[in-house]
């Protein structure tokens, strides 16, 4: 791990040439090993950060900074989608409807332990997935659903983003390659605010393997 | 300060969701509570007040944009907004088109201030943190290249020259320092 804690280090410290360390920020946003090593590295030396001097006027800078900031950051969105439907409506229905322009990239259904069809995932790589519910889940007070996929083993598995109810909203997925077949979805039940080590810590939900919509 | 109370690690975690979801309001909250120390850590690596209020700017923007990519796992909230702070830094004093605008003597001022700046740095570590204490272990040189990177924002060149040591020497110390530093603060 040291060679990749130095590099961390040095990419913290703004050391390494500018063609690395644009390459090293792209990563942070989808392999979790490396940004989590960059955090380690940002930690340690923080406390060099703290014997700044706190200087007057900061406050005076927000309508410049309002100025600038456009209308919401870019970020993975739930589309829209109705309330829970009722189980055993046709995953068909999905698939072969006019629903989904552009079409989805992949396709999973997730299933509870027993094999019980939970949910969809539709995932239209960029920053687009669409998540609907087949059955009706109880998410008990204090808990939020949070979804996650496993783009692979190195990376690990990453938040799709967290989801209210069983009507999707929210999220802050990373940028990730296009989804591949096979690529594992899961919703776990986390603590409200979603999972506190940025990794599934929870009960699974439900869980299904992706298969590619477009024969690749 | 002007109002601004330090914000706890977790307050500034939220205040990251806030921005994620498009709250405009959560990132004031962080520019109130953290503007004052982001414009000193800017201060110090920029000298003049008109680029740290510039360079404080550019981050909250930035921090606007990519707030949805800040995970808690990664390390704390603080260092993520202080790391978005530094690397705007060090783009205003690697944009050679803008520091040839300068008068030479402004341009020595800013180094000065810089070099100045990291020994204060160095000196005002608490003396009970670790990194104090790991530091003071160190070749004083390799310390010493370390906290100019930091809170200078000098890149190997600069630093091999504040040092007098040629640029492999100087790499080699650097990274001879991290790699004690890491194991001691392990």
């Amino acid at each position: 791990m040291s060679e990749t804690d130095l590099r961390a280090e040095e990419f913290v410290l703004g050391l390494l040439d500018p063609a690395t360390e644009a390459e090293l920020t792209d990563a942070l946003e989808h392999d979790r090993v490396w940004a989590a090593a960059v955090g380690r590295a940002r930690d340690r030396l923080r406390p060099l950060d703290d014997t700044a001097p706190d200087l007057p006027g900061a406050a005076r800078l927000w309508d410049g900074v309002a100025a600038r900031l456009g209308p919401a950051p870019a970020r993975r969105r739930w589309l829209p989608l109705g309330a829970a439907t009722a189980a055993g409506l046709a995953v068909g229905l999905f698939i072969g409807g006019t629903w989904f322009t552009p079409d989805p990239i992949v396709l999973a259904v997730l299933v509870d332990e027993a094999g019980t069809p939970t949910a969809v995932v539709e995932d239209f790589g960029h920053a687009d997935a669409r998540i609907r519910f087949v059955r009706d889940i109880q998410v008990p007070q204090g808990r939020q659903m949070q979804v996650w996929t496993l783009p692979s083993a190195e990376t690990g598995p990453v938040s799709l983003g967290l989801l209210r109810g069983a009507a999707g909203t929210e999220l802050d997925a990373p940028r990730l390659p296009d989804p591949g077949n096979g690529q594992l979805y899961e919703i776990t039940l986390e603590p409200a605010g979603g999972s506190p080590t940025g990794r599934p810590t929870g009960a699974i939900l439900a869980k299904g393997l992706a298969a590619r919509q477009d024969g690749v | 300060m002007e109002g601004g109370l330090p914000v706890t690690s977790a307050e500034l975690t939220d205040a990251l969701r806030g921005c994620a979801g498009g709250d405009r309001n959560a990132l004031r909250r962080i520019l109130n509570a953290e503007g004052g120390r982001m414009l000193g850590i800017a201060q110090r690596m920029l000298h003049r007040r008109d680029l740290a209020e510039e360079a404080v700017q550019d981050a909250m923007v930035r921090i606007w944009q990519k707030a949805h990519q800040f995970h808690a796992g990664d390390g704390s909230a603080h260092g993520w907004i202080f790391a978005i702070l530094r690397n705007r830094c060090r783009n205003i004093l690697r944009d050679s088109a803008r520091l040839s605008t300068f008068a030479p003597e402004d341009l020595t001022a800013m180094q000065d201030a810089r070099l100045g700046a990291a020994t204060h740095a160095a000196a005002g570590l608490e003396e009970g943190l670790a990194l104090h204490a790991c530091l003071s272990r160190l070749d004083p040189a390799a310390a010493r290249a370390i906290v100019l990177a930091h809170v200078g924002g000098f890149n190997h060149d600069e630093i091999s020259d504040a040092l007098s040591v040629p640029l492999g020497t100087c790499k080699s110390w650097i990274r001879r320092g991290l790699d004690t530093l890491r194991r001691c603060l392990s």
